[in-house]
């Protein structure tokens, strides 16, 4: 468990603008601005330094007086208070998300997919989600291998599976998402068919799926288009999300350029999907 | 009807590196709003500023959804790229860490103005032409 030490700053007088920009000489993780004063968080103890440049700045005159107090934060569920308020959530008539303290009674053809979040991405709620479960519905096919890349809660592996896949490959970089991935397997009875991985796209071993998802975000994308690549066999359905309207210009001449077709954009609001072959 | 809404949340996070961690985590959960979905959108909407740090203001909803603005970097860390510098200087009158041209400065103004109290771009220049001065930062004509 990562520990966190936070910092409360007032000073004499107070600009949060001013204070923060010298504050950010220190690398600290991110600050909050209060009305009198700032929060700072640092996986370091920067106390010292802190006070450092407070005295400094008042040798400059740039303030009179400071007040520095130091915590430490173990990292936790943040998102505790607002899962508790998940609803169960209408993909489409087919696809329903619910969390696991809420019932929801089924009919044959529908796909109900159980996600306790706590802090990974994926829960149904958010555009992009929807969006990559529509595309995994129209796409995957029974038998198939899918792979899914920045899995979040493993949402999307799990749907995979749910929907006729015969396995699905699950990869994030993020130990919550790894953990909390496993748990969602657990509860949807599909802990044997899908395998998760900590790391990125290139520590899973496998190879020749027949669909990867990956809804992370455009830059990531561009990055690791050519890794994405390899990992689809010839005919293989990718699809992308994660992604604004104004990306498509950039994502679309990127990925035909190595080799892939465009075979749909589908969107809601400002967020789109992209669809493409592996020729 | 609008939406009643229950608070503000200030925060100044690098471009695209959002995550559940503090400060994001405490600042927004505590709000009972939903933490990645904000992440989500920040990241998207701050690619291609990577380096910078960006301050948001978060405005949240009694239903706790939430939107927010993103606002310009703070002029220290502008300057700091512009004159291609790591820090300010600990002690700007006697030693001189970089500098940056006049037009820089106004073109950091003019990225600034939004968020400054000035309306006048003379005026809002001179303010980051101070602040340069104060962290040791050289104004060439």
């Amino acid at each position: 468990m990562k520990t966190y030490f936070e910092y409360s700053l007032s000073t004499s007088p107070f600009d949060a603008d001013i204070i923060s920009s010298f504050i950010w000489e220190l690398s600290p993780e991110g600050i909050v601005e209060e009305e009198t004063k700032l929060i700072i968080y640092s996986q370091t103890k920067i106390e010292n330094e802190v006070s450092e440049l407070m005295v400094s700045l008042i040798n400059k005159k740039v303030i009179e007086d400071f007040s520095l107090d130091e915590d430490e934060l173990e990292e936790k569920n943040w998102n505790e208070e607002w899962e508790n308020n998940l609803e169960i959530i209408h993909v489409s008539e087919k696809i329903i998300i619910k969390p696991s303290n809420k019932d929801y009674v089924k009919s044959d053809d529908q796909i109900v997919i159980t996600i306790n979040p706590k802090m990974s991405f994926g829960t149904g709620e958010h555009q992009t989600t929807k969006l990559c479960l529509l595309a995994l519905d129209k796409y995957v096919k029974k038998n198939q291998k899918v792979l899914d890349v920045g899995s979040g809660t493993g949402v999307l592996a799990i749907a995979s599976v749910l929907m006729g896949a015969e396995k699905s490959f699950a990869v994030d970089n993020d130990e919550w998402c790894y953990e909390n991935g496993i748990e969602n397997s657990e509860i949807n009875s599909v802990k044997e068919k899908v395998t998760f991985i900590i790391g990125e796209i290139n520590d899973c071993q496998e190879s020749d799926f027949d669909l990867v998802v990956a809804n992370i975000q455009r830059n990531i994308l561009l990055q690791i288009k050519n890794e994405l690549k390899k990992k689809l066999k010839s005919d293989g359905i990718l699809i992308l999300s994660g992604l604004l309207d104004i990306d498509f210009d950039i994502i679309k001449p990127s990925y035909e350029e190595i080799g892939f077709q465009f075979i749909e954009k589908n969107q809601m609001n400002e967020w789109i999907s992209i669809s493409f072959k592996l020729m | 009807m609008a939406k009643k809404i229950t608070g503000f949340i200030k925060l100044q996070i690098p471009a695209g590196k959002a995550n559940p961690s503090p400060p994001v985590g405490p600042a927004l959960g505590q709000k009972g709003v939903n933490i990645m979905e904000f992440c989500k959108q920040f990241n998207a909407r701050t690619q291609g500023q990577e380096g910078l740090i960006i301050p948001v203001v978060i405005t949240v909803f009694s239903d706790k959804s939430f939107t927010f603005i993103l606002k310009s970097p703070p002029a220290s860390v502008l300057l700091i790229k512009a004159a291609k510098i790591e820090k300010g200087s600990a002690e700007p009158n006697r030693n001189k860490v970089g500098k940056v041209s006049k037009a820089q400065v106004e073109e950091i103004a003019k990225l600034k103005a939004p968020d400054l109290t000035s309306n006048d771009m003379e005026h809002a220049s001179s303010m980051i032409a101070g602040t340069a001065r104060s962290m040791g930062i050289v104004v060439e004509d």
